[in-house]
């Protein structure tokens, strides 16, 4: 992860923020899936679909569904 | 199971003595009544009016039970253990929204409101959120049987109860009028009492009305001892009752809009009921209340005071002055009984009261309260064998 992103996780967790903490775990996993890292990318989007399941944002939909498609969740 | 000789508690009143000192000091029968007399009845939790929106949560600690109050999106509230099936985490530590899903703060895994456990991340491995062994239909949370009457959040820890409905029948049925939507006055009409007594001292207090002339001389004016009648329902509650409420909150006449269709007795009739084992409630034509009694410890006592109407106005701005009035009133009325139940715990202590004789006339509410105390504690009949 590159260090701007790491940073901007960081602040995010620190306030709380859910809405960008989804929006950045998802950002990561991208950059991960993009470098053909799998197994970090879903690392990554798990946490983005956590995040999103507790904030009740509609994205936790598709992220699911991605993690069901990878095999990483049921 | 009895640990105290409770032969004369089970006596008819003219007979009777109260509840044997341990009762109120000794911790081996505290652990004997959380199970029988709190765990294995239908006792009062929390209020509604705490978790007044769905995805709002209330935790709460009832005599060391960790448990969890949840609306759910559909509007109903349920109690679960307030533990994660993981490793045991606290998942909730503060009152307020938890969002769409409960999140253990320790690995995320995740319950719906309803309980069900929705994900648990990397429980596989990293990114991988499902094992073989990881069965998540047997693993939600555990939920306690509860029901809500009268905005109280009641549960029946030992899920052997009645039904509520069954339990409480004969006062659902006394206060079938008073089945009305109940609107919480707010802040200022919820406040609470941190007392040095057992809780059941505060069941006996409230019950009777004789102690009402010494300890409340405020109510002298207008609402005499002769006003008032004893409720005893044997076996499940048991209070008192008053012909002569008269609200006179301002001087300018303005009254608390009435609950609709009340017949002519509630004009000017109000009742204070226990409901066992540890709910106070009060029922008016303007306004209820829940005093909910959390037992501590065997002598500590929080009451939870919370005050309703009729109207859904009334917790608004233009009544804001009255429901401060009203909650004040309360306040001193609650306050005055501080003194006479941390007494009589302190009483307690002294090793050769034997209980206590009740009034006959007057005493028979509290009595009730002992002897059904008493019977919750009998060893079962083929035990005692």
């Amino acid at each position: 992860m590159n260090v701007d992103l790491d940073a901007a996780l960081l602040a995010a967790h620190a306030a709380g923020d859910r809405g960008a903490l989804v929006r950045l775990y998802a950002q990561a996993g991208e950059a991960a899936e993009a470098e053909g890292a799998r197994e970090r990318a879903a690392f990554y989007l798990t946490h983005a679909y956590v995040f999103a399941l507790e904030a009740g944002d509609p994205k936790a939909k598709t992220l699911h569904a991605r993690l069901k498609d990878w095999g990483c969740e049921e | 199971m009895s640990v105290t000789d409770l032969s004369n508690v089970l006596k008819p009143v003219s007979q009777a003595r109260g509840l044997p000192n341990d009762h109120y000091i000794s911790d081996a029968v505290f652990d004997a009544e959380r199970d029988a007399v709190l765990f294995d009845t239908w006792a009062g939790l929390t209020v509604g009016a705490r978790l007044p929106e769905p995805g709002d949560a209330v935790p709460v600690t009832f005599l060391g039970l960790p448990l969890l109050a949840v609306r759910s999106k559909e509007g109903g509230i349920r109690v679960f253990q307030n533990t994660c099936r993981h490793r045991g985490m606290i998942l909730v530590e503060k009152a307020g929204k938890v969002g769409n899903v409960i999140r253990c703060p320790y690995h995320s895994w995740c319950y719906a409101l309803d309980g069900r456990l929705v994900t648990t991340p990397h429980v596989g491995g990293p990114g991988q959120n499902t094992h073989d062994e990881i069965d998540r239909a047997t693993l939600g949370l555990v939920e306690i049987r509860s029901h809500v009457w009268r905005d109280v959040v009641f549960v029946n820890v030992s899920g052997t109860a009645p039904a509520f409905e069954d339990y409480a029948a004969d006062v659902i049925a006394r206060w079938a009028e008073f089945e009305k939507p109940l609107y919480h006055g707010g802040p200022e009409s919820r406040f609470q009492f941190d007392v040095a007594c057992n809780w059941k001292l505060a069941v006996e207090n409230y019950c009777e009305s004789y102690h009402l002339p010494w300890v409340h001389p405020g109510l002298n004016s207008y609402s005499r001892l002769e006003d008032h009648y004893n409720i005893e329902a044997p076996g499940q509650y048991s209070g008192q009752g008053t012909l002569v409420y008269r609200p006179t909150l301002t001087d300018d006449g303005r009254k608390f809009p009435d609950f609709e269709g009340l017949s002519d007795h509630w004009d000017a009739g109000a009742e204070y009921i226990a409901v066992y084992p540890n709910v106070l409630f009060g029922v008016h034509r303007d306004h209820a209340y829940a005093i909910l009694l959390e037992p501590v410890a065997k002598n500590r006592t929080i009451e939870h005071v919370e005050i309703y109407y009729a109207d859904p106005d009334v917790p608004g701005a233009a009544w804001e002055d009255m429901r401060r009035t009203n909650a004040k009133m309360w306040y001193g009325v609650f306050e005055e009984d501080v003194f006479v139940v941390e007494g009589m715990q302190r009483g307690r202590h002294g090793l050769y009261f034997d209980g206590g004789k009740f009034s006959p006339a007057m005493d028979g509410p509290t009595h009730c309260f002992h002897a059904w105390v008493a019977d919750r504690l009998q060893p079962p009949a083929a035990a005692a064998e």
